[in-house]
């Protein structure tokens, strides 16, 4: 399981589920005032942008991937890539690296070559943008989620399982969540079941509960629920969050609780580590 | 000596032949299948690192630097300064590159600049071989960063092995040459060097990671890779290169990779 070589001629999904409610307005416990939506969005546009340099060659970006990001606030789920990406449920990978929202230029810190710091100016793509509105219909973007990855699974029944990545902060008030979440992870291709992965972003600055293997330590009934929906990490992902110092064990499960602005970084980037690009 | 050469090679599934990022070099220029007297030879093989951008060419360079420099494969001084020569010509390799692409109003986009910046990777491997002299046995030297590896068949066993002699060992991530330069001591780290004798009706097989780790698999549930590998164009062959390879990977024995095979049979 988890093991099919991810290709041009088997690629697989990465979805991203994305909160949109009111109160991802509020500030991110870690984060100098920033608030959440803002820090959510800019590191998955900072994801979908490293996804691509990735899989960037000489003839263009190779379609490994195809990727679909779902918003869901108020009464609102669909898609949130916007742009001329804008009402697309699934878009190639090569798609997203030529329709960026737009190109805004960013100062970063390069080595200068003598041991120092330069400003460097690049450009920094935008897919998504900050929305925070309504309640949380976390179980319709399950739902819908399910939709499309069924689907997709139809069409590419030997591929790598497609990661649905949810990133909330607060709990479902349109039902029971774990349904949905139950249905995508019993959907599978001949490589395994589909695997769902869940972020927790926080106001308060408690410690992030970082890719835990029990629920023994977790504060509430809202964070067992979201690591109940939370599938464990396959070998590849689970030895990648070891190199990057997380303590694992064969039952860590893709969860964060109290993500602060690193952990989240850190949650998308063990969540779309793939280990077999051909 | 007397050498008979020849070079296969197969891109990964989905890509076309344009695609295909390994490299080998046969001297002296580069060239020379069939039939070699001369008193030495050296060949290589490199495989460019699939997630970095113009890998192909970065293996073509090596190749061909490392394939012509007097000396790269007997010592590690020897290797460095001719991977630094390869390196050193790096920029105005994107340069010519990135002005191609502006001629053909297809200027560099936003995410292929990190790629360049960051540069090219790959692993090598290089071989000369020499005649005996007075009174020594014929030699062969060999250079490597990486897991292409060379295989010497004797008297219908294996007789030598390099770098790599152990097919669990492969792995995703092993040492690459980097087309923007290397710290030295992680460089004398990553070089390897072996050297063993040579002698007539010896078969020697140099390969990139796939087709080497599929080598090693076989001998150790004692088969016999090099019989597929010696009746290639052949009378004997029951397939082309491309078609065997293709077997294999169907059958799971092989990765799905671009596959390069230099053999060389010392007559």
């Amino acid at each position: 399981m988890y093991s099919a070589e991810i290709s041009r001629a088997n690629p697989t999904i990465f979805m991203f589920l994305l909160d949109q409610s009111a109160s991802m307005q509020d500030q991110i416990g870690s984060g100098e005032g920033q608030r959440k939506c803002d820090v959510v969005a800019d590191a998955l546009n900072r994801l979908l942008s490293e996804l691509t340099i990735k899989c960037a060659k000489e003839e263009g970006v190779r379609d490994y991937f195809h990727v679909s990001v779902i918003g869901y606030g108020g009464s609102n789920v669909g898609p949130a890539l916007g742009g001329s990406l804008a009402g697309t449920d699934l878009v190639p990978l090569s798609a997203v690296a030529s329709s960026p929202a737009r190109l805004v230029e960013r100062t970063k810190k390069v080595p200068d070559g003598a041991g120092g710091l330069v400003d460097q100016e690049v450009k920094f793509p935008v897919w998504v943008d900050p929305v925070a509105s309504g309640g949380t219909p976390m179980t319709k973007a399950l739902s819908r989620a399910q939709s499309v990855v069924s689907g997709w699974l139809n069409e590419h029944p030997a591929c790598f399982p497609p990661v649905v990545l949810n990133l909330t902060d607060g709990e479902a008030n349109d039902g029971d969540p774990t349904i949905p979440a139950e249905g995508l992870r019993q959907l599978a291709s001949a490589d395994g079941p589909v695997l769902v992965f869940n972020l927790h972003v926080s106001s308060d600055s408690s410690s992030p509960i970082s890719f835990p293997d029990n629920d023994a330590a977790l504060p509430n009934q809202y964070a067992q629920t979201l690591f109940s929906m939370s599938s464990t990490l396959p070998d590849h992902m689970r030895t990648y969050a070891q190199q990057q110092g997380i303590k694992v064990s064969d039952g860590t499960r893709g969860f964060v609780f109290n993500a602060d602005i690193t952990s989240i970084v850190q949650f998308l980037d063990i969540g779309t580590r793939a280990s077999d690009l051909r | 000596m007397l050498a008979h050469t020849s070079a296969f090679w197969v891109p990964k599934r989905g890509s076309s032949l344009q695609e295909y990022e390994d490299a080998f070099w046969i001297g002296p220029n580069g060239d020379a299948e069939g039939e070699i007297r001369q008193s030495s030879l050296t060949v290589a093989v490199a495989d460019g690192a699939s997630e970095s951008l113009l890998a192909g060419r970065w293996a073509r360079r090596l190749v061909a630097l490392i394939g012509t420099a007097k000396g790269a494969t007997h010592t590690k001084r020897g290797f460095a300064a001719a991977y630094r020569e390869a390196a050193s010509g790096w920029d105005e390799e994107v340069a010519k590159y990135t002005a191609a692409r502006e001629a053909r109003d297809a200027p560099i986009q936003w995410y292929e600049e990190p790629g360049l910046a960051r540069g090219a990777h790959a692993t090598i491997l290089a071989v000369e071989f020499s005649d005996a002299r007075q009174d020594r046995s014929p030699m062969w030297k060999a250079v490597g960063v990486g897991d292409s590896c060379l295989f010497q068949i004797r008297d219908e066993s294996l007789y030598a092995s390099f770098p790599m002699t152990d097919a669990s060992a492969f792995s995703y991530q092993p040492p690459l040459l980097a087309s923007r330069g290397a710290d030295d001591n992680v460089l004398r780290r990553h070089i390897g060097l072996a050297t063993n004798d040579w002698e007539r009706g010896d078969g020697f097989y140099l390969a990139t990671d796939a087709l080497s780790a599929w080598f090693l698999r076989t001998i150790e549930a004692e088969g016999r890779p090099w019989e597929p590998l010696r009746d290639l164009d052949t009378m004997d062959a029951k397939s082309d290169f491309a078609g065997w390879v293709d077997e294999q990977r169907d059958l799971g024995e092989m990765h799905d990779d671009d596959t390069t095979l230099v053999r060389i049979d010392m007559c």
